[in-house]
């Protein structure tokens, strides 16, 4: 199913592309999913813009995409949103905001984000891989905020672009760690308001205490539609910092995948009960008795007999 | 594995009351499901791209502005082109008596009046799915 799927949206399926994205997005057949996405030759962009909610990342987005399809770039766009963590309910309330449009060179997809999970959505990296696979030369990831989420979108992304807003906060505000640390670009968004240039000021202050990190500090604002342009320069000047994993990176992902598949297959199975009673009484170490998790969780079928 | 509904809730045309989809979003997020609120003015077609991007299981449209028989037929029949007959659509708002049997007839599986309950809704989207004729 995965096999023809992927054929489909090599032939610019779109229902597929969205079919594909929302297995991979519940972790449903990742291991066929990557072996079917071979890297591809002509990676994308891929542009983090995070920042804590109401600072306007939806809005500017919406105007990025119009840069972009002006210069006849290819944009999907990833908007995570946060996950009850009570029902598991979830209100993906950011692509009204970004402007309705049936332009076939934009993609737009609402994702739900589990707290605790980074601020991002879970295998984000392969619904990103879809993305690309389609054809889409631009990936913009708009994560649900910003401090410890914003390491985890760093892995993910290319660029990690921060949005700030005036009236947030004094001076100390920005040495906190993970709120600046994590950006290659800094916007003051909602820079029409009187404060803006000051904000700017201060985050370049505190960026300066940095030897070494040459971050470029931008003001745009979305009502006044202006500096988007700008910002897009200002991305498309850094290096393309995401690399393609290793392929004994990728081989341990997949290792990884396999083994959760199979012990969620086994968790109830005998065999795991008593290897998992006799370490809790000592009997055997924790090391061991991973190993033999290991072993259990790879060589042995469930149904055979025990030789 | 039981998986969260996923709606697209969106209002087409140009009517502004956006009160009651709102709260229905509130009530559907609050019995788990994924709402993806497209939100005031939108186009027929911008609605059905979006129920295919997000590979939603129902679109959900409310109407309060008499255009009902203009532009639900309009997104049923987009939807068909877009090879979305498998998704359910529900509609809410003010629909005359005489239009919901033609609506229903058109292929909308449920459509909700003012005094639904909130409960309504949240048991008719997770009860099993009619097979799509």
């Amino acid at each position: 199913m995965i096999a023809e799927l992927v054929g489909r949206l090599r032939q610019g399926d779109r229902n597929a592309l969205a079919r594909l994205v929302s297995h991979a997005a519940r972790g449903e057949h990742l291991t066929e999913l990557q072996r079917a996405l071979t890297p591809s030759l002509t990676p994308a962009r891929v542009v983090a813009v995070t920042g804590s909610g109401g600072v306007g990342k939806s809005s500017l987005i919406g105007k990025l995409i119009s840069v972009l399809r002006s210069q006849n770039h290819r944009v999907a766009v990833l908007a995570c949103d946060p996950q009850s963590p009570l029902s598991g309910g979830a209100l993906l309330g950011d692509r009204f905001r970004m402007g309705s449009t049936t332009d076939d060179g934009v993609f737009i997809r609402s994702l739900a984000a589990l707290t605790g999970h980074g601020a991002v959505a879970d295998h984000l990296d392969v619904v990103i891989r879809l993305c690309e696979k389609f054809g889409f030369d631009v990936v913009i990831l708009e994560t649900v905020g910003s401090g410890q989420g914003d390491v985890e979108v760093r892995n993910l992304a290319d660029v990690v672009v921060l949005l700030v807003q005036p009236e947030s906060g004094d001076d100390v505000q920005w040495e906190k760690a993970g709120i600046l640390e994590c950006a290659d670009v800094v916007v003051v968004h909602k820079a029409d308001l009187p404060t803006a240039e000051q904000t700017a000021a201060q985050v370049r202050a505190a960026l300066d205490l940095s030897p070494g990190r040459d971050v470029p500090v931008l003001r745009v604002s979305t009502k006044a539609n202006q500096g988007h342009a700008e910002l897009w320069q200002a991305i498309v000047a850094l290096p393309l910092r995401r690399r393609q994993p290793s392929p004994a990176c990728m081989l341990m992902q997949s290792l990884s995948d396999i083994l959760s598949a199979q012990f969620r297959e086994k968790e109830s199975a005998p065999e795991l009960a008593k290897l998992a009673e006799a370490w809790q009484r000592g009997e055997i170490t924790e090391a061991e008795a991973v190993e033999k998790l290991v072993r259990i969780l790879l060589m042995h079928q469930p149904d055979e007999p025990e030789a | 594995m039981d998986q969260p509904v996923r709606i697209v809730l969106a209002k087409v045309g140009l009517d502004g009351h956006d009160r009651g989809i709102k709260v229905v979003a509130r009530a559907l997020r609050d019995a788990g499901m994924h709402v993806i609120y497209a939100g005031l003015w939108q186009t027929p077609e911008a609605v059905v791209r979006a129920v295919a991007d997000e590979d939603a299981d129902w679109l959900g449209l409310s109407l309060l502005s008499g255009a009902h028989m203009t532009l639900v037929p309009r997104v049923l029949d987009l939807m068909k082109q877009a090879c979305l007959g498998h998704v359910g659509v529900i509609v809410g708002g003010i629909i005359p008596e005489a239009d919901i049997s033609k609506l229903t007839g058109l292929g909308v599986a449920k459509i909700f009046g003012p005094g639904t309950s909130l409960e309504d809704i949240v048991a008719f989207l997770k009860s099993p799915r009619e097979p799509v004729p």
